[in-house]
Order: C-alpha cells, then sequence, then structure tokens
C-alpha cells in the first residue's frame, strides 16, 4: 500500500516511470508502457504517456501504426479486464499483420506480458502493458498489478492536464484574454476596443500563442486552448 | 447544468426529481449494471440508506435528471460497514463522524457517449469534493470498481485503499478513501475545467439551520 501512496506524491512522469518500474519489478517485469489508444490510421504517439520500452522497438512499433494492427491493443477495445498477451486472439494464418507485429515483438524479446486496459470517460481507451512472464502470477498478484497500473495512468493523466512536468507550453494571461474574445466571434479590431489594446498588439498575441502552441492558424489555436483547458468559455 | 443537493425533508418540488433518481438508479445499476440485490418490483432502486440522513446530489440539465450520487454519514450504518464489510481490512482514516460514505454515482448513459470528458461526471465529482468540504469532512469512502481509483487520481484526488482489490460479482472492486481538502477541490476543478463554485449557497445554509435547531 505505500506504493501507491509513493506514486500519487509523484509530481513528474520521470518520478512516476521511477516509482512503476520498482514495484513491477517486484513481480517480475521488466519494461512498461503506458498509453492512450487512438482511433484507427491516427499516429499513437501524442496519446503515449509514459514510455519503458527500448527506444529502438518504440521508434519501430510508433513509427509504422504497429498499434493499429497489435492485437493486443485491438483486445483493449473488447476487454474491461486485464489479459495475459497471448490470450489476445487473432488469426495467425489469415491475420499476417497482426502476426508480424507479434514475431517481431518476441525478437526484442517482448513475446508475454500483462496488459491492464483503462477505460475512459467517453469511450475514450487506454492502457498499461507489462512486459514479462506472466503464468506464475497469481490471483491476488494480477489484482495489484491492475491497481498499480490504474493508479499510474491516472496520476500520468493528472500530470498531464496540470502540465507540472512542463511539456505543455502555457500561454500568457494576456494571449488568454486575447483568444477567449477570438473564441466568441470577435474581430481584432473589436477585441482592441474591448481590450484597449491597439489592432496590432491583438494580432500580436495570436501570434504568439499560435507559436507556443504549435498550431497553424487562429481556428487551430483556439481549439487547441480549449482542449488543453488554456482558456474557458 | 445545474447541481441539486436534496435532503430530507424533501420539499414538495424536489419530489418528481427524487422520483425520477430512484428510476434512473434501478435501470442503471440494476438492469445495466445487473447488481441483483437491489432489484424491485417497482422499478425503483431505494434502499435502508435512502433515509433521512442521506444527502442526494443531483444534477439536471434543461430540468431533466442526467446525473447523480448519494452521500450518507459512516456514523450511522451504511452500505460500505454492511454490504462491502468483506473489502474492508483496515481502518478509517478518522472518526468515522468526520467522513461520509459516497455512493450510487451514476451518469446517464447516453451522456457517457461521444469522446469527451463527460461534463455531467465532472460536475458530479466537483459538487461532491464542494459538498464535503462545506459539510467539513476530511475524508469521503467508496466502493466501486478499480477504474474509480484512475478517474479519481486523474483529477488530482488522493485515494488511498481501505483493503486488498477483490473480485466481486466479476468486476475487481476497491474499498477506499478520498482525502477532503481546498487543494483536492482546486484539482479537480482544473482538471475539469469547473471555474466554480456548484451549489448554491442557499443549499448548505438550510442544513446549518438544521443543525443549529436540532
Amino acid at each position: 500500500m505505500s506504493t501507491i501512496e509513493t506514486l500519487q506524491g509523484q509530481e513528474s512522469p520521470e518520478g512516476v516511470r521511477a516509482v512503476v518500474l520498482a514495484t513491477i519489478r517486484d513481480y517480475g517485469f521488466e519494461k512498461f508502457i503506458i498509453s492512450g489508444l487512438p482511433d484507427r490510421g491516427v499516429d499513437v504517439r501524442p496519446f503515449v504517456l509514459l514510455s519503458g520500452w527500448d527506444p529502438e522497438w518504440y521508434q519501430r512499433y510508433t513509427g509504422l501504426g504497429y498499434v493499429h494492427l497489435d492485437p493486443v491493443a485491438r483486445n483493449c477495445f473488447t476487454t474491461t479486464l486485464p489479459f495475459d498477451w497471448s490470450s489476445a486472439p487473432y488469426d495467425r494464418e489469415a491475420d499476417l499483420p497482426a502476426a508480424r507485429v507479434m514475431d517481431e515483438a518476441r525478437d526484442f524479446g517482448m513475446d508475454q506480458g500483462f496488459c491492464v486496459p483503462v477505460h475512459l470517460e467517453g469511450g475514450m481507451q487506454g492502457v498499461v502493458s507489462l512486459v514479462g512472464r506472466t503464468d506464475w502470477l497469481n490471483e491476488k498478484e494480477r489484482l495489484e498489478l491492475h491497481m498499480l497500473a490504474l493508479y499510474a495512468h491516472g496520476r500520468l493523466r493528472f500530470l498531464n492536464t496540470m502540465g507540472v512536468d512542463g511539456r505543455r507550453r502555457a500561454i500568457t494571461p494576456r494571449e488568454a484574454e486575447v483568444l477567449k474574445w477570438v473564441a466568441i466571434g470577435k474581430t481584432a479590431s473589436e477585441i482592441a476596443d474591448i481590450t484597449g489594446l491597439s489592432a496590432r498588439t491583438v494580432n500580436q498575441h495570436c501570434e504568439n500563442a499560435q507559436k507556443r502552441l504549435g498550431t497553424n492558424n487562429r481556428l487551430h489555436t483556439v481549439v487547441e486552448a480549449i482542449r488543453h483547458k488554456l482558456i474557458a468559455l | 447544468m445545474q447541481v441539486h443537493i436534496v435532503r430530507a425533508p424533501v420539499s414538495e418540488g424536489m419530489r418528481p426529481l427524487m422520483e425520477e433518481n430512484y428510476r434512473l438508479r434501478h435501470k442503471i445499476f440494476v438492469e445495466l449494471q445487473g447488481w441483483d440485490a437491489l432489484r424491485r418490483s417497482d422499478g425503483r432502486d431505494v434502499d435502508a440508506f435512502d433515509n433521512e440522513d442521506a444527502t442526494h446530489i443531483l444534477v439536471t440539465d434543461g430540468g431533466e435528471l442526467v446525473g447523480g450520487s448519494r452521500v450518507t454519514p459512516l456514523n450511522k450504518p451504511n452500505l460500505l460497514q454492511t454490504v462491502f464489510n468483506g473489502l474492508l481490512h483496515g481502518s478509517l482514516p478518522a472518526d468515522p463522524s468526520l467522513g461520509a460514505d459516497w455512493t450510487r454515482f451514476y451518469v446517464r448513459p447516453d451522456r457517457r457517449e461521444g469522446r469527451r470528458r463527460s461534463p455531467e461526471s465532472a460536475a458530479l465529482f466537483c459538487a461532491m469534493m464542494e459538498y464535503a468540504l462545506a459539510e467539513g469532512f476530511s475524508f469521503v469512502t467508496f466502493v466501486s470498481s478499480l477504474s474509480m481509483v484512475e478517474h479519481g487520481s486523474s483529477v488530482g484526488w488522493r485515494i488511498t485503499p481501505l483493503g486488498a482489490p477483490a473480485t466481486v460479482d466479476g468486476k475487481a472492486t476497491v474499498a477506499a478513501w478520498i482525502e477532503v481538502s481546498e487543494q483536492a477541490l482546486y484539482n479537480v476543478r482544473r482538471a475539469t475545467g469547473m471555474s466554480g463554485a456548484l451549489i448554491p449557497a442557499s443549499a448548505l445554509r438550510r442544513r446549518q439551520l438544521g443543525a443549529i435547531s436540532a
């Protein structure tokens, strides 16, 4: 139980990584990944919360869109219960891409593992997958790992929303104020009248926010700012 | 969306909403989730803890009930220490009078669809913490499927298991307590994008007057 307490006190993904790794080692696991699962065809990389995989396998798996072929990842959409990788169903004869992912994983020494599907609100799906032997795990240990996985996933989501890890670049209060007016359809000159800034400064704030968020245009900036809760309407 | 705090005595105006609450609970917990012990022929989920000590936190949207949950005292007979006693291995973090049991959390199923954090559930989370703080509780217990641990952690709540997780009716289930604090309220509001208070001050004031006269 003290692991749970330590986990909840972590203020960075790296801290979470250290606690998870130290704990799963006691259960015989060496590597893990914690991620959201994207819709078909969507790049998984922005969804990854924490990777404890070999960098080489990670590059290959994420770069080649393996998440959409992997029977383990697919099985997360069909069950709420944790499962062994070996019990993720696929047709080895007919589903060659799935067989390829499983075979390549084996070549990277990842032929067995324990997978905890994470069901989020609104049909979103996440996963915590541990790499290692599972045949000697008993029911009690499986439940403990299940709970640990959910605490870790939740903590990472929290750190992500709060931007505690500093990966998400925030916008300044002024930029947020300007974007709020943009979001309700005001033009630059209208915003200038409301805020007392010059139209040029208003535009400058928008462009700065765009740079900070890595967005392509004003609409995209507003959408991202809302999505990341940088502005509230 | 509007949050209602409903307590005994239930006012005339609130009765239809409470009736809807009991029917929706039956539909969700019995008919959809298969909690058969709660099944009643009248299609209303009402148990021994829906008594004068219970507080119902209900969320409506355009006059329709879209979510709810119930808070009951821990220093009187409660669900945690009766039905779910088998899940308790440790003791409560403080005297039972300082805590409450959070039960029957639900969001109307059609409001759970789509790819978003359901605002109904965000409102219930925020309102529960707001209510618990206002009532002076220091902890809130719950029994739930393990996924609650993920949802709670993701809004920055400190959640401590009261026992090892166990499989109940095929579902991984745990009893745990949530720390009630200003920080927990701040975190859940920030994580859900909720900007301020949800519970009308009048709902809390009424309680204070009641406490004095009692």
